[in-house]
């Protein structure tokens, strides 16, 4: 697993009929040309064990319209055909087509059934909105109704659930915890830029490690920027008063800070996040640079720069959807195969009737939306995209941030220690999940980085599909 | 005290970090603190590479080599020495002690030697030397190699246990939760006797990465000011007998999954208290009196005991040594960690249901019963709607548009609803999903509803579908609906319907 060589490919609809997904129930061959006929019927191998599954299909079945031909929607694969043919639709303006499809997903979608009925209907969500222009409402109602039902108590039990069954998020911590502890190791004055919205679940295995590691337990500054400043930002009080009593506790003296409000992560400054001189500082950023806009993404870089930090480390899901915004259909069939993977990862890590895999689902709708629906028109001076900052989400994979982070970086790699941490860490979970380190850099204009092993960081996998990006940079 | 005197007789090399407040009986060979030499000792220091050889012991004879004087004398005897020679050149031995050679080190003054030669060896390594032995399990690393053995045997088995009660079998997890902790809320919540020992720092090698925070004091974190946490003390003292019980059969241990329930109920499954009628007679059940409907089914037949007396105010020594024997008492038995939620009855569901829909503002959408009837008054006008839309399609655009209307009104109510009942929907959101689809009937007609309304016809005859039927919140799951009730007015005229006007209609 160390070693495998994976190719950096862009997406495909061929990805979605490699045999070893078996989130696809069946590999079927070929794509359908006309959306209902094609559909062949094979078995659900892939049922969860719920309820769910079994009645929604056969009474969907009972009351589907007589389309002649139609194959019973209870079979693999039919959400993406038909979310791909609605989206192709879209992208061709095709009226009745788009009514027809929409139509049809709404009556086989749902949130509550498996992957595919799921899939079904948050993507119709985002097609809905795509093809009338309403995502920004969309989006915004969601919110205010996420944030209607958020508390500390409900977002610590998601994150820490999630946590505990997913290695999702715990493997960018480790990672990068583990290259901070190395960076700043012997300093006695640290400060740790966090730019994500982790709720600080990144930070107590670290403060451990500071208490646990030296004799002369280093200072820690902890400054944290929120990104989601809606969802999150409510809770971070609380959150931040835990972390000063767990440090307390630790014995690690600690402070705290909270920067709200920034729509324009190129805006931080070094006054701003209140950076000392003496400080040895760490830039942590955790899905944050997705949400970036593209045309500013460089700029971000540089103000990284600015702060002189000892490490900057980025964690990142691995989707292309940059690369092809002017092209909806392919936009759309990434964020469909990076989706389902997800999807089929929150499946098989909860319990069938877990409530916080729900949570977790209905988060990813927004983010459905936020990446399909929530653009501003490219193509025009359009107003709204003015609002739209902070809403779109434009991912790269993490090749593409490498390319930008080498402006003003060099590649850390990570240490042997570092790695066996993450192995040990994938152990502890369920299987499925591996580690794999990329190839070393070969070429002429690379020739320097040919002895450079990890050349632009280690991604985590699920079933041989790497969804997750860690990084470490240096100045 | 056993141990002690055994290796003293003998002559084991293991340093001895228990002080010795005895006086040793005569003939044995006395042993100082560590660190606390003899003053008549030979202080003797070594450089480090002649500290870390092997073999220093050398045989006059054929040179070879030992790790320790008593193996290189039972080696001599083998030689066959004349009895002259078999003698120690000195009559009695003077002790030695040695010194750490690393200058920065307590261990380097001669006041602070240590008296045993293997036992300055593995200081020297632990706090001077290189880590080269490695924990495959949790990758932690050390540098005696005995060290390393020792934590293998026990890494993955250990069970970490939280002031709340939540039990971890991954130290990483277990940190996270106590962070965020509730019971970690109290200013002067400390670590107990038993999160150090959870925490391995028993031996001497922990001893030595001990962090501040841990000053080793059996602090009890429940003091009588205590205010929220007298009740999960007086649970607490009470769990070395509950815990008796709760290890027959008790599969449900992981309290996360227990949603809506306190923090106090994670302590144990409520199940298998309730089960147990011997329980009632300890006053377990006042606590758990009032609870969340989880338990509610069960909760029936319990009734107030009197809460012993003076409990609330009985922190400190007591309180820790009975949550030492509670933990060694979980951590042999407690063997799994087991995951899975409760899974509920169905009357259980209906229960719930029920509540929430008795507490909800707006019943019309979340009784369950209600809400098909709220359906079935739109789905009649749909149904003569079906019937005529080919003649009457002036009839039908005003249908659309009381069904508009309709659906504007279950919209709204949705909307409310779903803002303001949101969280009670969240929790128990689940469990109407289960009711909803154990009630296969009901699921069915649900979804025949959802065909009907959702036909819309357009000015040009041609028939539109309106859709999203789920998007407004049927089915209670308090998804706000994407569309306000304006936008479903839309849907009834075909103009500006769904804003496609840019898009060519084209068949």
């Amino acid at each position: 697993m160390d070693t495998t060589l994976y190719t950096n490919y862009n997406t495909s609809t061929a990805k979605d009929n490699q045999t070893h997904s078996n989130i696809y129930k069946q590999s079927s061959n070929g794509e359908a040309a006309a959306i209902v006929t094609d559909m062949q019927s094979s078995t659900n191998s892939h049922q969860p064990p719920s309820q769910n599954n079994h009645t929604h299909t056969s009474t969907s079945l009972s009351c589907s319209t007589s389309d002649p031909g139609d194959q019973p929607p209870g079979t693999g694969k039919w959400a993406s055909k038909l979310l791909k043919e609605c989206a192709r639709a879209i992208s061709e303006r095709d009226s009745s087509k788009i009514h027809h499809l929409l139509w049809m997903l709404n009556e086989l979608a749902s949130p509550y059934g498996d992957c595919d009925q799921k899939l079904a209907s948050y993507f119709l969500q985002a097609l809905f909105c795509k093809a009338t222009e309403s995502g920004q409402r969309c989006y915004k109602t969601l919110i205010s109704v996420a944030e209607k039902s958020h508390s500390f108590d409900s977002a610590r039990k998601l994150i820490l659930k999630f946590q505990e069954v997913s290695p999702w998020t715990t493997f960018g911590h480790v990672a990068s915890n583990g290259v901070i502890l190395e960076a700043l190791e012997g300093e006695t004055k640290l400060h740790i830029i966090d730019i994500s919205n982790t709720l600080c679940t990144q930070w107590p295995t670290l403060l451990e490690a500071l208490a646990t590691r030296n004799d002369e337990t280093p200072h820690l500054k902890l400054t944290v920027v929120l990104t989601n400043t809606s969802i999150v930002g409510s809770v971070m009080k609380e959150v931040g008063q835990r972390m000063e009593k767990f440090a307390r506790l630790m014995g690690v003296p600690f402070e705290f800070n909270v920067i709200r409000g920034i729509n324009r992560l190129c805006e931080l400054s070094k006054e701003g996040l209140g950076v000392q001189e003496d400080e040895a500082i760490a830039v942590n950023c955790i899905g944050a640079m997705r949400r970036v806009e593209v045309e500013e993404r460089d700029a971000v870089i540089r103000m990284f720069q600015s702060l002189r930090p000892r490490i900057v480390t980025v964690v990142e899901e691995e989707a292309d959807v940059s690369s092809t915004r002017n092209d909806f259909v392919n936009s759309f069939e990434e964020c469909l195969r990076f989706y389902t993977i997800y999807f089929d990862m929150l499946e098989e890590s909860f319990p069938p009737t877990s409530n916080e895999r729900l949570m977790l689902e209905r988060e990813c709708s927004r983010s459905i939306l936020r990446i399909l629906a929530c653009d501003g028109d490219h193509h025009e001076e359009n107003n709204t995209s003015i609002e739209s900052s902070g809403e779109c989400e434009r991912r790269e994979r993490g090749s593409q941030w490498a390319e930008r982070l080498k402006e003003g970086f060099a590649t850390v790699g990570f240490s042997d220690d570092v790695v066996d941490d993450v192995k040990a860490l994938l152990k502890r979970y369920r299987t499925g999940w591996s580690l794999v380190l990329p190839p070393p850099q070969q070429g002429g204009d690379n020739y320097h980085h040919h002895h450079d092993q990890y050349s632009s960081g280690i991604y985590l996998t699920w079933k041989e599909d790497p969804v997750v990006w860690a990084s470490a940079w240096k100045p | 005290m056993t141990h002690r005197m055994r290796a003293t007789t003998t002559f084991s090399q293991e340093q001895n970090p228990n002080p010795n407040p005895k006086p040793n009986p005569v003939g044995k060979k006395k042993r100082n603190l560590p660190g606390t030499p003899d003053p008549d000792a030979e202080v003797i220091a070594l450089s480090p590479t002649t500290l870390m050889a092997t073999n220093r012991f050398l045989c006059e004879i054929c040179n070879k080599g030992f790790q320790r004087d008593q193996n290189l004398q039972l080696h001599r005897r083998g030689h066959n020495l004349p009895w002259k020679l078999k003698q120690r050149t000195n009559k009695e031995v003077k002790k030695k002690v040695y010194i750490c050679p690393e200058k920065t080190c307590v261990h380097h003054g001669p006041s602070r030697a240590l008296g045993d030669l293997t036992g300055i060896k593995k200081h020297f390594s632990r706090k001077h030397g290189e880590k080269k032995w490695k924990c495959d399990k949790c990758s932690k690393k050390y540098a005696v190699q005995s060290d390393w053995k020792a934590h293998s045997k026990t890494c993955g088995t250990r069970e970490y246990k939280c002031d709340c009660g939540t039990l971890f079998s991954r130290k990483d997890s277990f940190i996270t939760h106590r962070a965020f902790c509730d019971a970690l809320a109290d200013e002067s919540a400390r670590f107990t006797n038993i999160e150090a020992a959870n925490l391995n720092l028993k031996n001497e090698e922990a001893l030595q990465s001990l962090p501040h925070g841990f000053s080793g004091q059996n602090v009890s974190g429940f003091g009588p000011d205590f205010n929220g946490m007298n009740t999960m003390n007086t649970a607490d003292q009470q769990r070395p007998r509950l815990s008796l019980w709760m290890n027959q059969g008790n599969p449900q241990m992981n309290p996360i999954d227990m949603a809506g329930l306190p923090e106090i109920m994670q302590m144990g499954p409520p199940g298998n208290l309730y089960g147990s009628s011997s329980m009632l007679n300890y006053g377990v059940s006042s606590q758990f009196v009032g609870t969340s409907s989880a338990s509610n089914s069960t909760n029936s037949n319990l009734s107030l005991s009197t809460i012993p007396v003076g409990q609330k105010g009985e922190a400190g020594g007591n309180k820790t040594n009975m949550v030492e024997t509670l933990s060694s008492i979980y951590s042999e038995s407690q063997n799994k960690q087991s995951k899975p939620a409760t899974p509920m009855s169905a009357t259980a569901l209906l229960q719930k249901a029920a509540q929430m829909g008795s507490t909800s503002s707006n019943p019309s959408i979340f009784n369950a019963s209600n809400s098909f009837g709220v359906m079935s008054s739109s789905s009649s006008q749909t149904t003569s709607f079906n019937q005529n839309h080919n003649d009457q399609q002036s009839q039908s655009c005003q249908n659309l548009k009381q069904l508009g209307n309709n659906f504007a009104s279950n919209t709204n109510a949705a909307a409310v609803l779903g803002n303001s009942n949101y969280s009670s929907l969240r929790t128990s959101s689940n469990g109407f999903d289960q009711l909803m689809l154990q009630t296969n009937g009901k699921q069915n007609e649900q979804v025949q509803l959802k065909l009907q309304p959702g036909v819309v016809i357009g000015s040009n005859g041609s028939m539109e579908h309106s859709l999203t039927r789920d998007f407004l919140g049927v089915g209670g799951r308090g998804a706000c609906p994407p569309f306000y009730p304006q936008e479903l007015a839309k849907f009834a005229s075909m103009e500006s319907a769904m804003g496609l006007n840019q898009f060519s209609g084209n068949q």
